[in-house]
């Protein structure tokens, strides 16, 4: 048996070598290229050696934002700048905040991430990100260049983590041939949502009303706002009095009548026809979502109407969630100077204006005013409602907070505890996280 | 003489030479990071590289002794292997016995019934979070509902614990029966056919043969399966994270999604890995009572 192995162990041992002989040659010809390509570039490139960056993002891998950013703007970018390549890796949403904790305690982070907006605060406090208004001299520039809310969402304790890259926030979708066959419009009033379910329901036995597929933050702060209540106080010290006050109760109490009347579907329960499908297969009335609906469902029911209204209002008003995402540049990234290039471009207008096309609402103040996005069929009701849309708190355990909400409102709609009874508990959870 | 020393002292090198690969490996992969993760446990974790962690000694301990939502995960994990390991066991053994005996396709019998085993755990969660969607048009719901008319009304299997965990346990078991027949029909074909004909001879039937012979033969297959798959079972996490993610209100959670939460998604690695050793030592201990079962007469022909 040994003898046998000892040619192996030979042959293994050649092929290390070769390794290292290929290696050794690869640090060498790239050292000749970095050579001769110097002598090309302009002077005004600002990486004199060749860099690879790599750019983290959310993009859903087979989007049309994903196929803008890989077939129009990286090359356009790559065209100006010959000294950088962009390496961009699409992670799936639910999976990016542990993949970045994983590479960030590895030492391998990204240079830049395109991160949900409610992660910045965390990434920021961890010392994961680098400040950006002490990296980019030209950071004044964008103070007044961007829309202020979106910019906000990237201060935390006194410096700037980052810059808004896109910005968002929900709007009531509806099915209109659905609402025509029961006699309704879209409700301008959450008091019309029971009547208007009913008739629905009579009209459509086996339709639901109302679509969404949990009760998470994201999900239930509409309700919340919209009724007057908060989950905290504006300085973000409590959430007693607030998460628990009367109108959060009043909200939760208003959703836990629409599910046992069944006119929230069971998939807000975790499982069940997903939203954009039901939506699609006329089996939900209506959604609370974001703008990346419209190209979701054109690519799954092309042939789909679809409707959109403001959020409906309760007694605090007509109030969503902004969402959105910021651009960050890591603190271990070795390639600043070239990332803040690639981070100067994503700014752009051209870039802006291309991912405005693909269902990314953008974040200059020029653009927002421009022709393209007041006369788009959609951006400007988006616009309408961001106005008076609010921030979700800005704190680095927003996560948990966020599970705390969740699991408050699984334990309302499952009739386990009454809404007074889970919001006070989730009230203390949260008070001792803000400790 | 300084030759012969020295080739001695080769050939005495050679064989630690051949596993030196191996055993660098398993201190690299496995015994470093045992130890790193029992460091961690001892400390508030901090994850940022060069910075520095609160040590907290065996608090993270004390804290999942307390943590209620920890110990449902203990249960569900317990339960899960009593249901996985009982039903890989009994269906294993029974598909074993009945492919000893059958004539033709026994090897087309034992390739679709180990097809579930090289199948991937990702694609075979993903497959039964499909078939027991709560919509009517869910496999399961559809069956029960619409073909055979069992039930009013279509269920909400992975909104329940109770209900989503029929749907785990269904794909734990089904997944492992190829292996444990595998191992089973090894077992079985080292048992000398002349028992068989002996037994055959003395009146038995096949039913009596299996009953009175077969399955106390592989008593010591068995309790080695059993401590094999009983392990595995406490380290199940792919189904969980793919079908229920430990909804609801981590209800579904078992101790390695539990602990995976904590983590990485509450970047909590101290207790994440406090936990990881709670673990190792609940594994250990049902290990230890299951080769108590093991008789030391192996050797009964």
């Amino acid at each position: 048996m040994k003898k046998k192995l000892t040619p192996i162990f030979g042959i293994a041992i050649v092929f290390a070598l070769l390794l290292c002989a290929c290696g050794g040659m690869a640090v060498g010809k790239s050292a000749a290229d970095e050579s001769s390509d110097s002598d090309i570039v302009e002077p005004a490139e600002v990486v004199a050696e060749p860099v690879t960056i790599t750019f983290w993002h959310t993009y859903n891998e087979i989007s049309p934002e994903n196929e803008m950013l890989m077939n129009t703007l990286i090359p356009l970018f790559e065209a100006e700048h010959p000294n950088i390549k962009v390496e961009s890796l699409p992670v799936a949403y639910e999976d990016f905040r542990t993949k970045l904790f994983t590479s960030i305690s590895g030492g391998v982070a990204p240079d830049l991430a395109r991160i949900d907006i409610i992660w910045t605060p965390e990434l920021a406090d961890m010392g994961a990100l680098a400040s950006i208004d002490e990296e980019m001299s030209d950071f004044a520039d964008y103070m007044d260049l961007l829309f202020a809310g979106p910019l906000a969402t990237n201060f935390w304790n006194g410096h700037y983590y980052g810059l808004p890259l896109d910005t968002n926030t929900k709007l009531w979708f509806y099915n209109k041939a659905l609402y025509d066959s029961a006699g309704i419009t879209a409700p301008a009033s959450v008091d019309e949502m029971l009547d208007q379910c009913q008739m629905l329901k009579a009209a459509n036995p086996d339709v639901y009303y109302f679509a969404t597929d949990g009760t998470w933050a994201w999900v239930v702060l509409p309700w919340i706002w919209s009724f007057g209540g908060d989950i905290t106080d504006v300085e973000v010290t409590t959430a007693t009095g607030y998460l628990n006050g009367a109108q959060t109760v009043a909200a939760f109490e208003f959703l836990k009548e629409l599910y046992d009347q069944g006119c929230i579907a069971p998939v807000i329960m975790g499982s069940g026809i997903d939203t954009f499908a039901g939506y699609g297969q006329d089996v939900y009335a209506s959604l609370d979502n974001g703008p990346w609906t419209f190209p979701i469902v054109e690519s799954q029911f092309p042939d789909k109407e679809i409707s959109i209204s403001p959020f409906p209002a309760g007694a605090g008003g007509s109030i969503n969630v902004v969402g959105g995402e910021n651009i960050v540049l890591f603190q271990q990234s070795e390639n600043k100077e070239a990332a803040m290039e690639f981070l100067r471009f994503v700014l752009s207008k051209k870039y802006q204006e291309k991912m405005a096309e693909v269902g990314q609402l953008p974040v200059r103040v020029d653009l927002i005013e421009s022709d393209f996005i007041k006369n788009h069929e959609y951006y400007g009701m988006f616009l309408e409602q961001l106005k008076t849309s609010k921030s979700r708190t800005a704190h680095p355990k927003w996560s948990q907070m966020d599970e705390i909400i969740t699991n408050a409102g699984q334990l309302i709609l499952r009739n386990e505890k009454s809404a007074q009874e889970a919001l006070d508990e989730a009230a203390a959870q949260i008070d001792e996280l803000l400790k | 003489m300084i030759d012969a020393m020295k080739s001695k002292i080769l050939k005495n090198l050679t064989p630690y030479l051949f596993i030196l690969p191996g055993f660098a490996f398993l201190l690299f992969w496995i015994v470093f990071p045992m130890i790193k993760a029992f460091q961690i446990s001892l400390f508030e974790w901090n994850v940022m590289p060069n910075s520095s962690s609160i040590f907290l000694g065996i608090q993270n301990y004390v804290r999942a002794a307390k943590d209620s939502l920890f110990w449902l995960a203990v249960k569900n994990s317990f339960f899960y292997a009593l249901a996985t390991v009982i039903g890989q066991l009994f269906l294993g053994l029974l598909v074993a016995i009945i492919l000893d005996r059958i004539a033709h396709g026994k090897i087309f019998f034992r390739t679709l019934y180990y097809l579930p085993v090289v199948t991937s755990w990702v694609v075979c969660s993903l497959l039964f979070k499909f078939i027991f969607n709560s919509s009517p048009a869910g496999l399961v719901n559809y069956v029960l509902v619409k073909s055979l008319h069992l039930l009013p009304k279509p269920v909400t299997w992975l909104n329940e614990p109770g209900t989503a965990f029929i749907a785990l346990y269904a794909l734990g078991i089904w997944k492992g029966i190829g292996w444990t027949m595998v191992i089973f029909l090894a077992a079985i074909q080292a048992i000398p056919e002349d028992l068989h004909q002996a037994a055959l001879v003395d009146g038995a039937n096949e039913w009596q043969y299996a009953r009175k012979i077969t399955i106390p033969l592989l008593i010591p297959t068995i309790v080695l399966t059993s401590i094999m798959l009983t392990i595995g079972a406490f380290q199940t996490y792919i189904p969980i994270a793919l079908i229920t993610r430990g909804n609801p209100i981590h209800r579904t959670e078992v101790i390695l999604s539990y602990m995976y939460e904590q983590a990485f998604s509450n970047r909590d690695f101290g207790y994440g890995s406090a936990l990881s050793y709670i673990l190792i030592l609940i594994v250990f201990t049902i290990s230890q009572i299951q080769m108590k079962f093991k008789k030391e007469e192996n050797q009964l022909y």
